[in-house]
């Protein structure tokens, strides 16, 4: 059992090579004519860094009505700088019949710079060759007359890093942007179905004291039942408590100078008659009854109050 | 959209699922609120159903009420009780020559019996003298 992962068949892309039909996902090497290569001796950490200041870098050496990406990689004690246009890679390589889809991953061919010390043959004209660090092409009739060309298999050549297609085209939101935003968004999420879950679980202690409720009146676990006890119940409990309200309202009215002669509770009625001597006091006693909802009227000494209940 | 695309725009991708989720998290909150809101409102109202039958069921059906309507033939002497027919869960009762204070008395009792009072006449028979007639149930 292979444990490694299973690489690509890697493809070298030059401007004159042939076109070609791929039926499985390729890796691709760029020669320079796709990229521009720059090294330097920075004091910088982190590539990081070195990605935020590498357009700077290349002010005089790119044409600026293009938009370039950037890949850094440190290269011993100094920083290395490829810039590349991946709209002109994406093209060039649909002309040769090479589908977007089908690269995995592009990386330089700087990355090769020890295993190109010997030159290697791209076409009929030129060369590929590390000059001084540097993987250069050269036309061949600049090489040496007795230069040896060799030939090297890239699909066991240790490559490093590499650019994907997706990546190395614009996002509108950066990868900082990105991480912040999208943190602070799972956060609020989270937040959000924490509450939500707590105020659901505050629910069961009042679920609990009615499911206790219930179990001890089970009778009463019906809606219908409960409607129906309440329609029962509810008229009386209102009229009783109305009668005896009523009753306790004339009683008050009563006193040494305001007598009951009679009084009749029926039917959902109650009528008194009450006997008062001082036309003061059959005044207070006639506002009293009226505060109370009573319907007062007076003949004489008697004053009537009656209410519907 | 192909693999290339979505690689593109990873970015917005992750940033687009992330609001997605906080968003689908807020409607989570809302709607467990407005569980709440109604689960609480349907309990508190089935609890207070429950408690206002037990309440009046305490009170109105009549239970051990024999015995303390018995009470409003001994709350005035004997001897002016005219008529006191206590039948199933029905009491007609008639009193005659009570005073005032009798009256209140007997008045009284009957209000904290929780009876259907269906008549009450209370009537000056003579001078502080008083006839009274009672019918309840429960």
């Amino acid at each position: 059992m292979n444990l490694m992962a299973k690489s690509n068949n890697r493809l070298l892309i030059h401007t004159h090579m042939d076109p070609v039909t791929l039926k499985n996902s390729v890796d691709i090497i760029l020669t320079p004519q796709f990229y521009t290569f720059l090294r330097e001796d920075l004091d910088l950490k982190f590539s990081y860094q070195a990605k935020q200041i590498a357009p700077s870098l290349f002010d005089d050496y790119l044409d600026r009505g293009k938009e370039y990406q950037y890949y850094v990689y440190k290269c011993e004690s100094q920083w290395c700088f490829i810039a590349y246009n991946i709209e002109e890679i994406d093209s060039f390589l649909e002309s040769k019949g090479i589908e977007k889809h089908r690269v995995s991953k592009i990386f330089f061919a700087q990355q090769l710079a020890e295993e190109l010390e010997n030159p290697i043959e791209l076409s009929a004209n030129s060369a590929l060759h590390t000059i001084d660090g540097i993987v250069t092409l050269l036309p061949k009739n600049l090489m040496d007359s007795g230069a040896e060309y060799s030939r090297v298999n890239f699909n066991e050549s240790r490559l490093k890093g590499g650019v994907t297609m997706g990546a190395s085209l614009n996002s509108f939101v950066s990868l900082k942007e990105t991480v912040i935003l999208s943190s602070l968004f799972f956060l609020l999420g989270s937040i959000f179905i924490f509450e939500g879950y707590r105020i659901k679980s505050s629910v069961e202690s009042d679920n609990e004291k009615l499911i206790e409720l219930l179990s001890e009146n089970s009778a009463f676990s019906n809606s219908r039942v409960r409607a129906s006890l309440l329609e029962q119940y509810r008229p009386i409990d209102t009229l009783e408590r109305q009668k005896r309200e009523s009753i306790q309202s004339i009683s008050k009215l009563l006193s040494a100078q305001s007598q009951l002669k009679k009084l009749t509770l029926k039917d959902k009625k109650i009528e008194a008659t009450l006997s008062i001597d001082d036309d003061i006091v059959t005044q207070q006693v006639k506002e009293h009854a009226e505060a109370k909802q009573f319907t007062v009227s007076s003949s004489g000494k008697s004053l009537n109050v009656e209410k519907k209940l | 959209m192909n693999l290339m695309t979505l690689q593109r725009y990873k970015n917005e991708i992750i940033l687009l699922l992330s609001f997605l989720f906080m968003v689908g998290a807020f409607f989570y909150k809302g709607s467990a609120n407005g569980y709440v809101e109604k689960n609480r409102l349907e309990v508190a109202t089935q609890i207070a159903e429950i408690s206002t039958i037990q309440k009046y069921k305490k009170q109105w059906d009549g239970k051990g009420l024999g015995s303390k309507v018995k009470l409003l033939k001994t709350v005035v002497p004997e001897s002016k009780v005219k008529r006191f027919l206590k039948k199933t869960k029905k009491l007609d009762a008639s009193y005659e020559n009570l005073e005032a204070k009798e009256v209140t008395k007997l008045t009284n009792k009957l209000l904290n019996i929780p009876v259907q009072i269906t008549k009450l006449d209370i009537l000056e028979s003579s001078k502080n003298k008083f006839k009274v007639e009672l019918k309840c149930k429960w």
